[in-house]
């Protein structure tokens, strides 16, 4: 398959590569109108006010957790797109940064993007992850139908479900 | 003892097919179903419409205890009846005459509109047989 | 009372309850059993008949799905996670299926793609007459609108049904294209149904979208400005009844929308009447592309065999639902489960408009504008 220039998504790696040479440690285009990109968990609202002011990401479509217990880390995915700008209304970047599996902690990013209000309780619940700063940080969807540890997580096993 | 009203209580995704029975194409005031906005108090007839979460089902036990006697229950759908589709999640009730006796269950997923109307004639005619055996 | 209650500071932060209560105003559970409401439960603050206050309590569905997702193949994948919103059942069956093709390299052939176009806009159609009958007709007391709608409903299903074999639950698009052909005499149905239904919708307008009482409950209530709803990340009719024209279904289009010819209808004013309109006005949308899909279907295969496993790596696909974006994110690791399945719904983002637009109201406007948002609580517990 030939290789067709992406220009668009290449522009917003390069900007953000530009303005945060050491926070950003990975970028990857996926495919046309996807874009990865790692960065280091303490510039998160930093990159975040880059994102939401400058580039004109302007809110959150959903916050995931990812667990990996042999290399022990939960990974955090931001889904982030534009309403505002047309030119760009079809990427969706996704920023991805990682947390040590014992103690999963980060800063909330509510204060830039409100639409992560109910996204962060949910992670919280179901991988452990404290959002320091989130307004509201309780159980959201497990309140009275779960009490264990968070369920997500891969070494919580439901021997009903069967093997892997 | 004839007319049942139904709770206006939804559980889970069966309430569709409710609301689709409760539509012009089967006419269930014909048999006396009736969904009266009153309160609960008035009503006989719990449909405990697909899967029941443990967060649900204190409030369904609540409900149920609220209502005024006779009153019946119908298990509408397979996650009712035993779980269904999503009998191994961890936040699932899977046996819901655990928590009240049920007079009817409707299997499905989810069950035809056609199969909860002839459920609520069984009810109709086991309410009938107990009567005269009263 | 007739005058909301005077604020001496600013509002607090719209999406919590204020920890201190004043001693006028009362706390009130809008429960899960309740003739307005879905199963999912509001502690309003109530001072005199003005809500003051909204603090949501959700979770009476939830099921595990993403959980469950990780323990099933990606074909048996496909039934759990499209009860969530069993009345939209083929957009989430398509919004799951798009990213594990893109990882398997599987193309759905052209046949195939207006196939499922079909389908989506008729499960399209369904779901805004369920929307009619329920969160705007019953929740607002107009008990005709819900016969009429659950009426003309039924025979759409019946359709439904003989395209797939279903009434609600297709699990219709397996990753590779969809199940079966359209059988013999569907195209004449279809287009005679939509006919009728087209003449439908005017009498629907005169009894309802035109009708004073409704226009004099819903005009001018939980207003949502432009910005706000930028800001909020709302989706679906909820976006475009506040100015954001806004639709996957245009920014990134999928299945067969890119050779149909048709508009994304959008209001200014963002009350609760402009986002009943905007999915009136869908209805009559979604008739043209049906009308044209079946006039440019091509002729060919309708489906491509995929693997049983996906390779490594993860992939976003997104659909427009009927209320709103819907956005999966498969994640496979080269077995034939996937890792990860991140579901990321319209109704689970616009949760936080409840809160911030049940604020200030009277108590009889509350069951409007939750039935304007069109919150299907099933699908945002998952």
């Amino acid at each position: 398959m030939a290789q067709v220039a992406l220009p668009r998504e290449e522009g917003i790696i390069n900007q953000l590569k530009g303005q945060f040479p050491e926070a950003i440690k990975e970028t990857k285009v996926d495919r046309a109108r996807r874009v990865t990109i790692t960065f280091d968990k303490d510039h998160l609202l930093e990159i975040a006010t880059f994102m939401r002011d400058q580039a004109g990401f302007d809110h959150v479509k959903g916050i995931a957790g990812i667990d990996y217990p042999p290399h022990k880390k939960i990974e955090v995915l931001y889904f982030t797109a534009s309403f505002s700008k047309p030119d760009i209304q079809d990427l969706v970047v996704i920023l991805k940064t990682e947390l040590p599996r014992d103690n999963p902690s980060i800063a909330s990013v509510v204060s830039v993007w409100q639409s992560a209000h109910f996204h962060e309780r949910e992670t919280f619940e179901m991988f452990g992850v404290k959002f320091e700063g989130h307004p509201d940080l309780r159980k959201l969807l497990t309140l009275d139908n779960w009490d264990g540890p968070p369920p997500m997580l891969k070494d919580i096993k439901f021997p009903e479900m069967g093997q892997r | 003892m004839y007319a049942l009203w139904p709770v206006h209580i939804t559980t889970a995704c069966c309430s569709a097919e409710f609301g689709a029975m409760m539509g012009p194409r089967l006419d269930p005031e014909r048999f006396g179903l009736q969904a009266v906005a009153g309160g609960l108090r008035q009503c006989d007839l719990i449909i405990v419409e697909g899967t029941v979460t443990k967060k649900m089902a204190k409030r369904l036990k609540i409900v149920y205890e609220q209502m005024a006697k006779p009153r019946y229950v119908i298990a509408m759908g397979d996650c009712a009846c035993s779980g269904g589709l999503f009998h191994d999640s961890y936040s699932i009730v899977n046996d819901v005459d655990k928590l009240f006796p049920v007079d009817v269950y409707v299997p499905g997923c989810p069950p035809r509109p056609e199969a909860l109307l002839s459920a609520i004639v069984k009810l109709r005619e086991k309410i009938r047989r107990e009567e005269v055996f009263a | 009372m007739t005058t909301p209650p005077a604020e001496t500071k600013p509002p607090a932060p719209p999406i919590t309850i204020t920890k201190t209560a004043e001693p006028s105003t009362l706390d009130v559970s809008v429960g899960p059993q309740h003739p307005g409401s879905g199963h999912l439960r509001m502690l309003i603050r109530v001072d005199g008949d003005y809500i003051v206050a909204v603090d949501l309590d959700i979770g009476y569905v939830h099921r595990g799905c993403e959980k469950i997702a990780e323990y099933r193949n990606y074909v048996s994948n496909i039934p759990h996670l499209e009860r969530p919103c069993i009345i939209d059942a083929i957009h989430l069956n398509w919004g799951y299926v798009l990213p594990v093709e893109e990882l398997q390299g599987v193309e759905v052939p052209p046949r195939g793609q207006y196939i499922s176009t079909i389908a989506a806009e008729m499960n399209r159609i369904m779901s805004h007459l369920y929307w009619l009958a329920i969160n705007a007709g019953v929740f607002s007391g107009h008990t005709t609108i819900f016969m009429w709608a659950f009426g003309d409903r039924d025979l759409f299903i019946e359709l439904a049904e003989m395209l797939t074999g279903a009434r609600l639950t297709y699990s219709f698009l397996p990753p590779g294209g969809p199940r079966r052909d359209l059988p013999f005499g569907f195209e004449n149905k279809l287009t005679k149904l939509l006919d009728y239904f087209e003449k439908r919708l005017v009498e629907y307008d005169r009894i309802f979208f035109s009708n004073p009482l409704v226009v004099a409950r819903a005009k001018g209530i939980g207003v949502l400005k432009r910005q706000e709803a930028i800001e909020l990340g709302v989706a679906g009719p909820v976006l475009r009844g506040s100015g954001v024209k806004y639709d996957v279904r245009k920014v990134e289009p999928y299945g067969a929308y890119a050779d149909l010819d048709f508009e994304i209808p959008t209001y200014q004013e963002g009350d609760s009447y402009a986002r009943f309109m905007v999915r009136f006005d869908e209805m009559k949308q979604s008739i043209k592309i049906l009308r044209q899909a079946l006039e440019k279907i091509p002729k060919g295969p309708i489906a491509r065999k995929a693997p049983l496993v996906a390779p490594e790596g993860e992939a976003t696909g997104r659909v427009e639902s009927s209320r709103g974006e819907y956005a999966v994110m498969v994640m496979g690791d080269n077995s034939d489960k996937p890792y990860r399945v991140k579901i990321m719904n319209a109704s689970f983002r616009n949760l936080i408009a409840l809160p911030y637009l049940i604020r200030n109201v009277h108590v009889a406007d509350m069951p409007i504008i939750y039935g304007s948002l069109d919150y299907w609580p099933v699908e945002a517990d998952r």
